[in-house]
């Protein structure tokens, strides 16, 4: 790329400019003469009675995106426009309520800054953007994937990037795309949890969580890494009725979150020593004898193995100066979590994002389990579950067309939310690292990524190493984004298709936290030429066979409620009691499973029993005790976290203009004394930056981070440049390959500085 | 007493989600820049750490409304029934009177239909035998409705730090104030 490119792209993401530009190119299109937003009109405020039941048409909605609370929705629909939303009474899990976030959505199909055609931008990252026709976006694509073909003699030039920007399950209809082309690359983990599935599925054989609504029952909560008060809102009250019952929580936490504030005990813990904290606190429960006897003895193994260590190598001294955790308060605690019965451990996503993240999961499971918490109501080492996602997979499990080729050797790749359970075959699919992206896509030769898909994902405000990711967009031949909205990723991309929201499409949602399951009914009709991620893959079969016949095995025409059908199977209809989907119409269903995960006590490991040394993970490269773990060694003056915000999941909901009354900008949060070692004051404009780049934003000084941290939210923000990504690198957390195919990626482990601007 | 209903805030509950506010953005879309009800941070004075404790705020539908009082065209009116403040935009000629004397800033200015308009404690969905939105949304039950007339909650008070006093008015409303957790901090 020459110097007057990389101008354009530097102009593209530095400012504001390009957005500008492309909403002009909207209005030339003729797109805001129909702005949406005049669809949904104020309720007038002189309004005599509304009636609520019968006046509206009542829909089924459910919210996909990557949250515990996996939301039932209702939508209120008339005269063909969405109205208002409420949360579906039927679910006890959120009790008729929704977030933040959720409440947001009624705007997001009418949001005047929707993208609302396809679109071509005359030079990536220029800003040069026109408006075309789904048959020329679709002839254009598939004349590429022609032409890639016939150079490689395979699709692996053909690369996919996708996750949770949407997890109804039709729209794995992206994947079977891919699958009904040929043999493609995907990129393959999750940026979210690996590292902690692998440590559960060492130690239990699965992961699997208790319901969450049986927190109630639990007469002391550890909330270590998690903050449900920003990102599971729903689950806040069963805590507080846990603690009204008597129960004490605890929240351990390098910050002062707002779930800390709500708890009986906040533990400001040095951020992944969260391990070594566990095994202080294992370390004074086995020496006062206060460990669950007869339960290590008669479902688990390596228990003896796991006390020499802890006796041999763990002091709570130790644990202590690690920790930052004053001794007595170890002693105190652990104490009263191992008399207490039942007492349950919550295992944030957080705390497993480190370069110990397995690690510290590990010593964790092991604290719940030898005290006799694991498979009771009220106990558990709590951190998510797949058990209520047994789908059939139908829209990702394509044929693949005739003679297709691919890569020889190696394994398919498989993720988190993969089921299809790939057959041996001689060719695979090429599996990167999407943990890597940056990396992959520079380096990935033979054949080089020629064409990028991007759907549900924003990758340039998701993935690691920024300013290393828009190297890495400039080597693809094509990059086509699907999405609903001018993101970081579509300022990049050449070719944008837009995107169906939840209300204009059909699906099926699961939760990996709660255990209800809810049908998502297409409401209202798309919005201008939105298509859902079938009906995109339907019309790029139809252009591939005619071009090509057989070229690709996806059917050219599909219906997103029939497709919606086809996922469901005697088996959930049994987990859920139903007869039907149809069922769900009236309220989402809750699965009849025994509210404690493992109540059993049958085991998903080879020895069948809880396993404190497991030799799996030792052949995988990992300690077989729950051992402790060094940290990643600092490489600049303060630790950088960027956790979630509450009014945005990830990089979504942020940029919606109901939203922005709320949340106007970002700030980044620094410690008094840090901003005073500093000359930094409240207000101050500053600049955060380390080896990987920079951010300019303004600060907030607060007590509620550690001296030694500085702290901003993922964001993405219509009009504003802003992107935590750019500080952060890809280093990879201990464990995750396992499972999701790739480990995860230690996104707490960064450091970097802070100066006045 | 006669029957007030009251909004009853929980600050030990509320986990400043937002929920409530943008569940009314959601029934009612409000113009840009139009809010009726907010979430506010309490100041570090009152509560020691920032962005931890909140008030969610909107009208108070006062005993003695002062907006109703000083409007010139009548475009207030308090129902009987449960003491609700209905303002009336038909009525209303945007004279700004409500919204520069009302202490608690409940009506806000509509820059599209130049006309005040406020929380109408969703008095539409009281009638259909609905929470409000706004209550009906909270996730920890820390946003409430209560009938002053038999309210009786040992904890709660009227005028917590931070909320203007202003008996003349009486606004209908109640707090419980949050709580703080002990605190182990580790050394630097």
């Amino acid at each position: 790329m020459d110097k007057r490119d990389a101008e354009s792209v530097k102009q593209a993401i530095g400012c504001p400019m390009s957005r500008r530009k492309f909403l002009r190119c909207l209005a030339a299109a003729g797109a805001l003469a129909a702005m949406p937003g005049g669809l949904l009109r104020s309720f007038d405020a002189k309004a005599g009675k509304i009636i609520y039941e019968g006046d509206y048409e009542i829909y089924r909605n459910a919210c996909p995106r990557n949250c515990y609370d996996t939301c039932s929705i209702k939508s209120y629909v008339k005269d063909g426009v969405l109205q208002f939303i409420e949360g579906a009474k039927e679910s006890t899990f959120t009790d008729g309520g929704l977030c933040v976030k959720g409440y947001a959505y009624t705007r997001r199909p009418y949001s005047p800054d929707r993208i609302k055609y396809p679109m071509i931008q005359d030079g990536r990252g220029s800003g040069n953007w026109r408006r075309i026709s789904w048959d020329e976006a679709m002839d254009m694509i598939a004349k590429k994937l022609v032409e890639i073909n016939d150079k490689d003699d395979s699709m692996l030039g053909l690369g996919l990037t996708k996750y949770s920007g949407n997890f109804g399950i039709t729209n794995y209809a992206v994947e079977g795309m891919m699958t009904s082309l040929g043999y493609t690359t995907r990129l393959v983990g999750t940026p979210c949890w690996p590292a902690g599935i692998d440590a559960q599925n060492y130690d239990l054989g699965d992961m699997w969580c208790n319901d969450p609504e049986d927190m109630v029952n639990s007469r002391y909560i550890i909330l270590w890494g998690a903050n449900p008060a920003w990102n599971s809102v729903h689950t806040m009250k069963y805590i507080y009725a846990a603690q009204d019952r008597g129960a004490k929580v605890v929240c351990i936490d390098p910050v002062f979150t707002q779930t800390a504030a709500k708890a009986d005990v906040y533990w400001q813990v040095d951020t992944s020593m969260d391990g070594a904290l566990a095994l202080g606190m294992a370390r004074h429960i086995l020496d006062k004898g206060l460990f669950d006897k007869a339960w290590v003895e008669e479902n688990s193994v390596g228990f003896n193995e796991f006390a020499d260590y802890l006796r041999n190598e763990i002091t709570v001294q130790w644990a202590s100066e690690k920790s930052g955790i004053p001794q007595q308060q170890i002693v105190e605690v652990a104490e009263e979590f191992a008399a207490a019965k039942p007492a349950t451990i919550w295992i944030g996503y957080g705390l497993q994002r480190h370069v110990n993240g397995g690690a510290t999961v590990r010593s964790i499971d092991a604290l719940a389990a030898m005290t006799g918490n694991v498979g009771k109501t009220g106990g558990g080492a709590r951190y998510g579950h797949m058990r209520t996602w047994g789908f059939n997979y139908h829209a990702l499990l394509q044929k693949r067309p005739e003679g297709a080729k691919g890569f020889l050797g190696g394994k398919g790749p498989k993720g988190d939310f993969d089921f299809s359970g790939d057959e041996e075959a001689e060719y695979t699919d090429r599996a990167l690292n999407i943990n890597k992206t940056a990396e992959m896509l520079l380096t990935a030769d033979d054949p080089p990524i020629r064409v990028l898909w991007i759907s549900c994902k924003n990758v340039l405000s998701q993935d690691f190493d920024r300013p290393r990711m828009l190297e890495a967009f400039k080597k693809p031949e094509l990059i086509v984004s699907v999405e609903q909205f001018f993101t970081q990723t579509v300022e990049l991309s050449d070719i944008v298709l837009p995107v169906t929201t939840l209300f204009e499409e059909s699906t099926i949602n699961a939760s990996y936290w709660h255990y209800w399951l809810s049908v998502n009914e297409q409401g209202i009709k798309p919005m201008y030429e939105a298509k859902s991620n079938t009906e995109i893959a339907a019309a790029l079969s139809a252009r591939m066979n005619k071009l090509k016949p057989g070229s690709c095995t996806f059917p050219t025409e599909v219906d997103t409620r029939q497709w919606m059908i086809k996922e469901f199977n005697q088996d959930i209809y049994d987990l859920f009691g139903i007869d039907s989907w149809q069922d769900l119409k009236k309220g989402p269903a809750k699965a009849k499973m025994h509210p404690a995960s493992w109540h059993d006590l049958e085991f998903g490991t080879p020895s069948k029993k809880y396993e404190f040394r497991s030799d799996l993970c030792a052949q995988h490269g990992h300690q077989a005790l729950p051992k402790f773990k060094a940290a990643r060694k600092p490489y600049d003056k303060l630790r950088l976290l960027t956790p979630h915000t509450k009014f945005g999941i990830h990089s979504q909901f942020i940029n919606i203009d109901w939203m922005e009354e709320f949340n106007k900008k970002p700030y980044c949060y620094l410690h008094p004394t840090a901003a005073s070692e500093r000359g930094i004051t409240d207000g101050d404009q500053v600049r955060v930056f380390n080896k990987v780049g920079e951010v300019e934003l303004e600060v907030k000084l607060t007590q509620n981070v550690p001296a030694d941290v500085v702290m901003m939210y993922e964001a993405w923000f219509r009009n504003n440049a802003y992107n935590c990504q750019n500080v952060v690198d890809d280093t990879s957390s201990d464990m995750g390959k396992y499972k999701t195919g790739a480990p995860g990626v230690a996104i707490h482990d960064q450091f970097a500085d802070v100066e006045k601007v | 007493m006669k029957k007030q209903l009251a909004f009853y805030i929980d600050a030990k509950r509320c986990i400043g989600c937002f929920t409530c506010a943008m569940a009314c953005k959601n029934q009612y879309h409000q113009e840009s820049g139009v809010i009726w009800r907010d979430v506010y941070e309490l100041k570090e004075e009152i509560y020691p750490h920032r962005e931890r404790a909140f008030y969610s705020l909107a009208c108070n539908h006062c005993e003695n409304p002062t907006c109703l009082n000083v409007c010139p065209v009548v475009a207030y009116y308090k129902r009987e029934a449960d003491g609700v403040v209905v303002h009336e935009q038909d009525k209303c000629i945007g004279c700004g009177n409500c919204i520069r004397s009302c202490p608690y800033g409940a009506p806000r200015y509509n820059p599209v239909l130049k006309r005040a308009e406020k929380c109408s404690f969703c008095w539409q969905r009281l009638d259909d035998d609905r929470k409000p939105a706004c209550v009906l949304s909270c996730p920890t039950e820390a946003l409430q409705i209560v009938d002053l007339a038999e309210f009786d909650e040992a904890n709660a008070v009227q005028y917590p730090a931070g909320f203007p006093r202003y008996p003349s008015l009486n606004p209908s409303v109640r707090f419980r104030l949050p709580a703080m957790p002990k605190m182990i901090r580790r050394k630097l």
